[in-house]
This record gives C-alpha cells, structure tokens and sequence, in this order.
C-alpha cells in the first residue's frame, strides 16, 4: 500500500510539472486520479509484470537466473516499472483534461462502471501487487513468486473469488439512490475512500468472518444496494472504529456500514434478536431488563431493589414508548402492541 | 461539584456491585451523583443505531434532556452508553437540520434538547476533573495484582470526536488510573482489540463474538495476569458470562476475574466481594482477591 501510494504520487507529481500546474490539488481531484490512477496501474500490473496469477514469468525468470544479484533484479524492475508509469500518464492525460476545469465534478459514469469491475477484480490480488512491488527484498520477492505459484495452482479449487461471470456487474446493478443516501447522510467522506486497503488489514472481524469493510465501502459509493443490504456480512462489524481510525482518508467508516444497516433494515433485513431487543426497550425502556436475580443482588447490597430509571418511572416508559411510535420503530420491528412482543 | 449519574442497562441489571462501587468512591470523593430518574436504555447503537438513527437519535435525546433539566454533566461508567450518548450529544450540537427533526419528536412529550450538557467517561472524570492525587488518598489496601487491562472501543473512539486522548491506538489513561491501586498493568498483545460483542453481533452470531473474545483471552493468559479490567459493563459481561461461552466452544479452562474500574477501586478502598458483587460473576474472583489482598502471605 505504501509503495502505491508512492507511485501514484509520483505520478501525480510528474503531471504536475508537465502541466506546470502550481496550484493546490483539492481533496477530490487527488482522490478522483488517484483512484484511477491506481486503477489503471493495477490492471496494467496485474497483466504484464507483477501479479503471480496471470503472467508472472518475467519476475520468476529473473529472480531464478540472477537469484544472488538483487541490484540487477532492482534495476530491470525499475525499468519496468517506468515504462508503466508513462504508460499511466499517457492514459491519464484526457482525464486530468476533463477534471481540471471542475473540481466538484463527479467520476464519469463510464470510469466508474470500469471502477467497479475492476475494483472487484483486484479484491484477491491487492496484497500480492503490493508486496511484489517490492523489490528491495529479494527473499520475499522468491517467497511471494511461490505463494503465487501454489495460489495458481489452487486457483481452480478456489471458491472464494468474487470474479465469476455470472456475478459480472453492470449499470443494472447501480442504484444511484442508494450512494446519495449516504451523501444525504452527511457521509461525504464515503467519495473519498481510494481502496487502500488499511481498513481490512486491521479489522477484526474480518479475520474470522466474510465481513469485507473496504468491498462494502466501495459498493456504497458504485449504489450496489442489493448486494450491500442482503449480505448477512454486513452484520459482522462490532463497530470497534479500527478501520476508522487508521483510514488514512479520513474516511467515515463506521457511519458508512450502520448507515448501510439503515437501509437494509427498512428494507426488511433484520435479525430475530435484534428486533427483539428493540422489543424489551419498548416494554420496558432497557434493552437489558431487570431480573429476580438482579433484584434480590441490588437489595443485598444496600440499592434500590430497582434503578431510578424508566424501571422505577411509568410516565418515562410512556414517554419512550410514544418516540418509538413517533419514529415508527415499532412498525419496523414488528412490534405486537397487544401482545408486547412481534408479530411474527 | 453534581454529576447527573447515568446507570445505562447492563450495569445496575446485571452487575449492580459496580453502580455500588462508583456511589462509595464519588461518596468519598465528595462529588455528588444525581439520579437520572426515568433514564432509558441509551439506546443500544448495535440494535436502534444500526437500525434507524432517527429513533436512535431520539431516545438518546430524551436523556440528555433530562441532564440539562438537571444543569448537570452526565457521566457513565459503559462505553456503549458513552459511545451512543456523546455521539447523539455532539450530532445534535453540530447538525441544525437533524436537531431541529430531533427536537420536532421530542416537543410530542414536552421536551426540547438545548445542547447545555456534556457526556462524560468515569475514567475520563477521574483522571480530568478528580486527579490521580486525590484517588490515590482514598486508596487503603494496595492491591497486589497483575491485570490485563482492556479499554474496549466506544471509550476512546473516534479519536477526532472524543478526543480523550490523542492517540486512541496507544493510550495510557486506563493504565495510569488502574496502577494507582497498586495493581501492575501487564502489557498483551492486541491490547487495543475488542471484545466482540458490539455492533450487534453478540446477540446475532454468538460464535463470532465469541472468537473475539478467545482471541483476546489467549493474548491475557499468554501475559500471565490475574484479572482483566474494563471499563465498560457489556465488555465485563462479555469476559465474565462469554467467558464460560468460549470455555464452552472451544474446550478451554480459562478462569480470568473480571473487574471494571470501579469495582478495582472498590477493593482498594476495602469493600468487600459482597459489596461488589464479584461473587455473583460467573468466574470465581477468589483466587485473584486472596493475591491482591496479600491474604496468602497472612
């Protein structure tokens, strides 16, 4: 990540002076071209030097001929990667054309739409680009090109890639509605995220579950609603803020994903449990109710057998009770008045 | 100095000896703590945060409403409570357009938010307004213990809002508070890392949270501690009750006492295990107290 960030400076700063360009770049304008500009750099990556998976032979080939000399490595490497970087800047050149002018312009539709291919694609490689990217080390470099082979190899028992023909997505799939519920929100920041990555590397849950953070970031930006709203992982996030913290975007990470369970949730995705404590907070005002046992505790140690709360307060529980109806969170629960329960 | 005393679910239903705690120390401190009578759940940003921020916003609302009829800080002692309440309190402060939405809900039950309070953490209280000096005066049996200490997440996150501290990565405030008792914070890896039962996933995938929570008790037990400490009760709830939980899954024999802050001090000052409830927690403190309390060398 950090070498990318690297490249994709270095371009910028390379445009700079072609354009004599002085002036400030604005958040958006970096993160619209460094989002492309890494964009287009990592699919030129993935098929010519450096990904494993497709054509890796130029690395593999050098390193096993040249294995004891890491500064010819380095050097042919460097050579390459240039020829990349112009390559880059060429492809840029229109772009930067189109965006100068306006600094609040959106993405074009059609770059975005290649956004949302090829962000997808990269989904199983960011790693691997980015560690091959460097070549000061070239024992990691030889372990990298066998992890890449072995990856190859298990390629075909792969079931957890998400590029798969039939999940291709399209225009079909975008629902910009969805993306300006969160502009709407006063999560501008959701604009800002360039795909680093640092939020899946610290994050928690998705060590132990299919919670993808940066995959659902960037799907709320696409508008791809119905994938964000009806996958379970969306649920995975115990809003521990690590992703928020480290994003070095500043991105609203952890607005994004409760706002996103905005949606789902009206949309009818809920879970039993969850809906059930919106249910006790309605009887009761806590999501945690008092029990005997809690009782029998409070009154052992010298406190009021209940707390001064909405527990010991009728008129208070009303009062909360008459919001939840105001908001119609009863109704998007499920909520059974009669019953005190749900209706289902 | 009033403080409006905000008691939160999880703590004075299940867990009661810390509310009692926390009333013998501000006692001691000569601060008083008010009732917040008719308080409510925060509510719970897993269920009504992840479900619909309006309603969310709202209840957390009424609740600061009754601080400010009250002209007092609220201070709470659980970072989920904090998290929700500092969080409403400072959107409805900056947002026009939501406080006004917010209040349109509230004047149905005669009440309007003013943004006069502030939430306020028990940590952050101690260390801000009391001062490490004064709590150390009230300390009266150093406690011999090694502790894992665990900060939990809505405490000190997000950094650029609450501001506690800078750093929210590498703090120190808990560490410094817990060691005026005597007790030795033992460093462990992932400190930082949470307990897994925020967010909602507790109550929806209790195999994941508790994951979370084996993860975190092999890096304690690694360190070689005695107890953890928290600050927040539905982190204690999730080391004590998701303790056995884990024990349980994975056929482990972890057996960690799990203290909040409050019921350290508590020891500190002399109360005893009744007093603070510890031994009505599912893991058994006796081992850890009889260290703390030297009573092996009597």
């Amino acid at each position: 990540m950090k070498i990318r960030g690297v490249f994709s400076m270095s371009i910028i700063n390379r445009l700079k002076s072609l354009f004599k360009e002085e002036k400030d770049f604005e958040e958006k304008d970096v993160q619209e071209e460094i989002s492309k500009d890494v964009n287009s750099e990592s699919s030129d990556f993935d098929d010519t030097v450096v990904s494993g998976t497709k054509t890796s032979v130029p690395i593999s080939d050098v390193l096993k001929k040249e294995k004891s000399s890491t500064a010819t490595i380095e050097l042919k490497f460097k050579k390459e990667v240039r020829s990349i970087e112009e390559e880059s800047v060429e492809e840029t050149l229109p772009i930067i054309e189109e965006d100068e002018p306006s600094n609040n312009e959106e993405i074009p539709k059609e770059a975005e739409e290649d956004l949302a291919e090829e962000s997808l694609d990269v989904e199983e490689n960011t790693s691997s680009d980015e560690e091959d990217v460097n070549t000061d080390d070239e024992v990691e470099s030889t372990e990298k090109v066998d992890e890449d082979k072995k990856e190859k190899e298990n390629k075909e028992r792969d079931n957890m890639t998400l590029l798969t023909d039939k999940e291709l997505l399209t225009d079909a799939n975008r629902d910009p509605e969805f993306t300006a519920e969160f502009i709407d929100a006063g999560i501008e920041t959701v604009k800002h995220c360039f795909q680093c990555g640092t939020c899946g590397g610290g994050c928690p849950s998705g060590r132990r579950t299919p919670y993808k953070v940066r995959q659902i970031v960037r799907k709320c930006l696409l508008g791809l609603k119905e994938d964000v709203i009806t996958d379970d992982a969306l649920w995975m996030c115990t809003t521990c803020y690590t992703c928020q913290e480290r994003c070095p975007r500043s991105v609203k990470i952890v607005e994004i994903i409760k706002k996103a369970r905005n949606v789902a949730a009206h949309a009818g995705y809920m879970a039993k449990p969850h809906k059930m404590t919106g249910v006790f907070v309605i009887n009761t005002g806590h999501g945690v109710p008092i029990n005997d046992a809690a009782k029998a505790l409070r009154t052992k140690i010298g406190l009021s057998e209940v707390p001064a709360t909405t527990h010991a307060d009728a008129g208070a529980l009303e009062e909360v009770q008459k919001l939840c109806k105001l908001t119609a969170f009863d109704e998007l629960i499920g909520y059974d008045e009669a019953t005190g329960g749900l209706k289902e | 100095m009033e403080i409006a005393y905000f008691l939160g679910c999880i703590m004075p239903n299940r867990y009661p000896g810390i509310e009692k705690a926390t009333r013998i120390l501000f006692e001691a401190l000569d601060i008083e703590l008010k009732d917040m009578n008719g308080a409510s759940c925060c509510p719970a940003p897993g269920v009504f945060g992840s479900f619909d921020e309006e309603t969310w916003a709202t209840i957390a609302a009424r609740n600061l409403t009754l601080a400010e009829d009250m002209g007092a800080d609220i201070m709470t002692e659980c970072n989920g409570c904090f998290g929700s309440l500092f969080e409403a309190n400072h959107m409805l402060k900056e947002d026009e357009d939501k406080r006004a939405k917010i209040n349109e809900n509230l004047s149905e039950i005669g009440r309007e938010f003013k943004g006069t309070t502030n939430v306020k953490h028990l940590a952050q209280i101690l260390r801000d307004d009391i001062g490490f000096e004064k709590i150390s005066s009230l300390i009266e049996k150093p406690l011999d213990l090694n502790v894992a200490v665990h900060y939990g997440c809505h405490f000190l996150k997000p950094t650029d809002e609450i501001g506690i501290e800078e750093q929210a990565e590498n703090p120190t405030i808990l560490d410094e508070l817990v060691e005026l008792t005597g007790a030795k914070s033992i460093d462990y890896k992932d400190k930082m890392m949470c307990c897994g039962a925020g967010g909602g996933v507790r109550s929806r995938d209790l195999d994941v949270t508790a994951s979370y929570t084996k993860e975190k008790l092999d890096n304690m037990s690694k360190a070689g501690v005695d107890a953890i400490i928290d600050v927040c009760p539905f982190c204690h709830m999730q080391f004590d009750q998701g303790q056995t939980e884990v024990n349980e899954r994975y056929g482990t024999d972890f057996s960690i006492p799990v203290f909040h802050l409050a019921q350290l001090y508590g020891l500190a000052m002399g109360l005893s295990a009744e007093d603070l409830t510890l031994d009505a927690q599912k893991i058994d403190a006796a081992p850890a107290l009889a260290k703390a309390l030297g009573e092996n060398a009597k």
